[in-house]
């Protein structure tokens, strides 16, 4: 709960329709898609402008609270969940496309504007914009600005950062700074480029400049069976090889086909099968038949046991169905599921999905892969009852073994799912003091006071000097996980 | 500055140079080959050159993941040799870059043209090594091509120009050489190459660049060139093609491919090579044309009498270059010129920045416009990384 003068105060400057106190109401915000971890934020509030944002922000932080914002709640590592009674500035009415501006292939809008609308609205100018994480049609542009979000199509057209252009964003000071725009260059510092991913640790971006692409005018969409997942990572492996760039290459393992088919989601997939591959190709018409049939004949070639087709939209859409599904069919097989989101460099998949699967025996766990093959992005699921307290601990473990299994092949902790609360304590197996010390200290560039998300990205025990040393550290552990002994 | 340059050999030499310049109260200007002296007006009188020419191994290159991490001071020369025979490049072709080190490439931050195939200088740096302006060494980033584990530090750092840290090693995501590279130059008058560029600009035909280029420098014998670059698999290319010449409606004075076409682009790298003079005019793609007016003036008035001044757009990006040798010029004059189509641009939403400039012109324009709303976080910023200024001045 927050003081009854900040409640009023909030309500003069939003509107009291904005201002959310009510614990019933309140429960929705209690946590992002990433369940495990839950608490109840002290109050919702519900901007519509830059100016509502600066003034709610002013007002929060003279009240002594910090401020989590938030776009529509889809994140994966609880990047959004308010710690410590804070205040969640959410952007659910911040949902206007400001302009398209067709001729410079450019959006501005607000941060609430939901991604797949924004590829709707360009549509009539035949354009689109082109990151597609899995939770499109849902998810916020801000949230993506936030997370620096990927999705499947990222493997040719690239993630988030490289689309937006300028960045209009209310600090913890209640200053408002604009970054970047197309149409002129800003020398100095790339103050949009390091904001983006921060994870709404520097600020709120409340307009949001976006570069369009047109829609490509051809797709071909392949789906590769193979009976070793070890192939199909191989047949990945050469298709990049040979210069081809498809805009998506995605694996699913046997575990996770066998889910999606037992489920009403069922896409045809032959259960006794250890991979299937997605490949897609768009662009001209012309040139895109030949770039399929060199990718079908790689697949064969690393021992691909069929490779479909699709000839029309419906058939695209089917083959694709395993693949989009998927996260969908494993909430029937278990009641919890733990995403990771680990980068490796492409050549060590296929060891590095032996390890995993090595680890998921080790500790009698089910490990369903599903991942951005092309740039080696994996997202092993871990499926589990939280109810087990055995099992929770073996997940726990099981999980940072995977990681660290990652790591030390070169890869990354996180590919586009964000740090947030859940993966902060493995900060310190990619980065040394002196990274994480300066990351900190960018962090106070932003927000001198730690108003800001405080209590994500950056594990506490790392900070230099700790800015609250009264306030109870955030809590980086799985709900209902064994206190540490 | 000094003609004697500190060459180490090792990030902890690197490290060593910074700390005992700090400690000293001296100052350090980090450079690649120094072929590029005093761009951007981010120079200043004294201090020591550290250049990081020696810091030149291969640390990593797997072809199959298309990523390599090297020293910075690589040369792009060396590199692309390097990752070559693979059929693999590294798509920075920023202006002057095919000189330079694969740290200044970064350091500067500058795209070229094909920015708009493969995105932005810093859209492909997927990890640094640097050490910063109090002493410590950081490693930022990773080798891996999706990466959103903590702050976007390798964002900040590209482009920062040696005001923060001195970029020792680099990791670069690399491309596949496409397998056909074909360039289509339409001439015509100046106003016809305009609108032909802006037909371009809205086509559907995915165009890895198109320039526009003065036409006694190719060789035309009208006024300007606009050059298409088709990049992509043989069919593609050639429908490109086809579609290109139905949108502008006539045919290409000449048509460049593979070689032709890559030589084509390798010497537009090197078009500012030897001015004194090298302005750069941005703005919204569909405004090129009073982009490219403003820029002609400027041209104009530089000359003087001997008449080599020059301009060339990247018309997707919206962005005019000028380029003048000024072998006599006024500088009130040459300011006034420049303050003057600076304040057409920014009525235009758009900017002007120097990269090159006669100190004394530099000054009384200003090296870019103002900035003045993110002076404070540029200021705390610098802080962070280079309290007692150790290196190059902060980024304006």
């Amino acid at each position: 709960m927050i003081p009854g003068r900040l409640t009023k105060e909030l309500a003069r400057i939003c509107g009291r329709d904005a201002v959310i106190v009510d614990r019933d109401r309140l429960l929705v915000y209690e946590s992002d898609a990433l369940t495990a971890y839950r608490h109840r934020p002290g109050a919702v509030v519900l901007p519509r402008t830059t100016e509502e944002v600066r003034r709610t922000v002013q007002a929060v932080v003279r009240h002594g609270l910090p401020i989590v914002p938030r776009g529509a709640g889809t994140g994966l590592s609880g990047g959004a969940v308010a710690l410590n009674g804070a205040v969640v500035i959410g952007t659910a009415r911040m949902n206007r496309i400001l302009a398209i501006d067709a001729p410079n292939r450019r959006a501005v809008l607000q941060p609430g504007v939901i991604n797949a609308e924004l590829s709707a609205a360009a549509a009539v100018y035949g354009l689109y914009y082109a990151p597609d994480p899995s939770s499109q049609t849902a998810c916020t542009i801000g949230g993506n600005v936030a997370e620096n979000s990927g999705g499947p199509h990222c493997l040719k057209y690239g993630v988030t950062s490289r689309y937006v252009t300028g960045l209009t964003v209310v600090l913890a000071d209640g200053s408002v700074v604009k970054a970047g725009g197309q149409g002129r260059e800003a020398p100095g510092y790339d103050l949009a480029g390091l904001f983006l991913g921060s994870e709404g640790c520097f600020g709120i971006a409340t307009e949001i400049e976006v570069g369009l692409l047109p829609v490509p005018e051809g797709v071909r969409t392949l789906l590769g069976i193979f009976d070793r997942i070890e192939d199909a990572g191989r047949a990945v492996s050469d298709i990049i090889s040979a210069g081809l760039l498809p805009a998506a290459m995605e694996i699913i393992d046997g575990p996770t086909i066998r889910a999606v088919e037992d489920s009403v989601f069922a896409a045809g997939y032959p259960t006794d099968a250890e991979a299937a591959l997605v490949i897609e190709f768009d662009g001209l018409e012309a040139g895109l038949d030949h770039e399929a049939e060199r990718a079908t004949h790689f697949c064969l070639r690393a021992g691909a046991r069929e490779v479909r087709s699709a000839r029309d939209e419906e058939e695209r859409l089917a083959l694709w169905k395993g693949r989009k599904k998927a996260f969908g069919a494993m909430g029937r097989i278990a009641p919890d599921l733990l995403v990771q989101d680990a980068t490796v460099p492409r050549t060590t998949l296929p060891a590095i999905l032996k390890g995993i699967s090595e680890i998921g025996k080790r500790y009698n766990l089910i490990v369903a892969n599903v991942f951005h093959a092309g740039d080696g992005n994996l997202h092993p699921n871990i499926l589990f009852d939280r109810r087990d307290r055995d099992e929770l601990e073996r997940v726990e473990h099981a999980s940072k073994e995977i990681m660290q299994l990652c790591v030390d092949a070169g890869g990354t902790i996180t590919g586009e799912h964000g740090v947030g609360l859940d993966k902060k304590h493995h900060m310190p197996l990619i980065y040394g003091p002196d990274e994480l010390d300066t990351m900190w200290g960018i962090r106070r560039v932003f927000d001198p006071g730690a108003v800001m998300n405080p209590g994500k990205v950056l594990p506490e025990e790392t900070e230099p000097l700790h800015a609250n040393p009264g306030q109870d550290p955030a809590s980086g552990e799985l709900v209902g996980a064994p206190a540490p002994a | 500055m000094n003609n004697q340059a500190l060459t180490p050999e090792s990030t902890a030499e690197t490290r060593e140079i910074v700390l005992a310049a700090r400690a000293a109260g001296s100052r350090l200007l980090p450079a690649g080959r120094r072929t590029w002296p005093g761009a951007g007006g981010w120079t200043r009188d004294g201090g020591t050159t550290v250049s990081t020419s020696r810091l030149d191994a291969v640390h990593h290159y797997e072809p199959a993941d298309l990523t390599l991490t090297a020293g910075a001071g690589i040369g792009l020369d060396r590199l692309a040799r390097i990752v070559g025979p693979n059929r693999q490049w590294l798509p920075f072709d920023a202006p002057g870059s095919s000189a330079g080190t694969l740290g200044a490439a970064v350091a500067s931050g500058t795209s070229g043209p094909l920015r708009n195939r493969y995105g932005a200088t810093r859209d492909n740096v997927l990890g640094l090594e640097v050490v910063t302006g109090d002493g410590r060494s950081l490693r930022i980033g990773g080798r891996v091509v999706k990466n959103v584990a903590g702050y976007d530090l390798v964002r900040l750092f590209t482009g920062s120009r040696g005001s923060l840290g001195i970029i020792t090693r680099v990791s670069v995501r690399l491309f596949p050489i496409p397998e056909a590279d074909e360039t289509l130059l339409f001439a015509g008058g100046p106003s016809e190459a305009v609108s032909m560029a802006r037909t371009v600009c809205t086509s559907e035909v995915p165009v890895a660049a198109a320039e526009l280029v003065e036409g006694e420098e190719v060789g035309a014998d009208r006024a300007m060139v606009l050059a298409v670059r088709l990049l992509g698999g043989p069919r593609e290319v050639e429908e490109s093609r086809r579609r290109i010449r139905a949108a502008l409606g006539t045919e290409p004075w000449r048509a460049l491919d593979d070689g032709g076409s890559r030589r084509f682009h390798a010497a537009r790298i090197g078009w500012e090579e030897g001015a004194s003079l090298v302005a750069r005019l941005a703005a919204l793609p569909d405004r090129i044309d009073a982009a490219v007016a403003a820029a002609r003036a400027c041209a104009t008035r530089a000359n003087g009498a001997q008449g080599s001044a020059a301009i060339t757009a990247d018309v997707l990006q919206g962005l005019v270059r000028v380029r003048a040798a000024l072998p006599d010029f006024d500088p009130t004059r040459l300011a006034e010129t420049l303050a003057t189509a600076r304040r057409e641009m920014e009525a235009l939403g758009g900017s002007l920045t120097l990269s090159h400039a006669p100190p004394q012109v530099g000054a009384r324009v200003g090296w870019t416009g103002s900035r003045r709303e993110t002076a404070a976080l540029t200021d705390r910023i610098k802080a962070l990384f280079d309290p007692d200024s150790v290196l190059a001045p902060r980024c304006p």
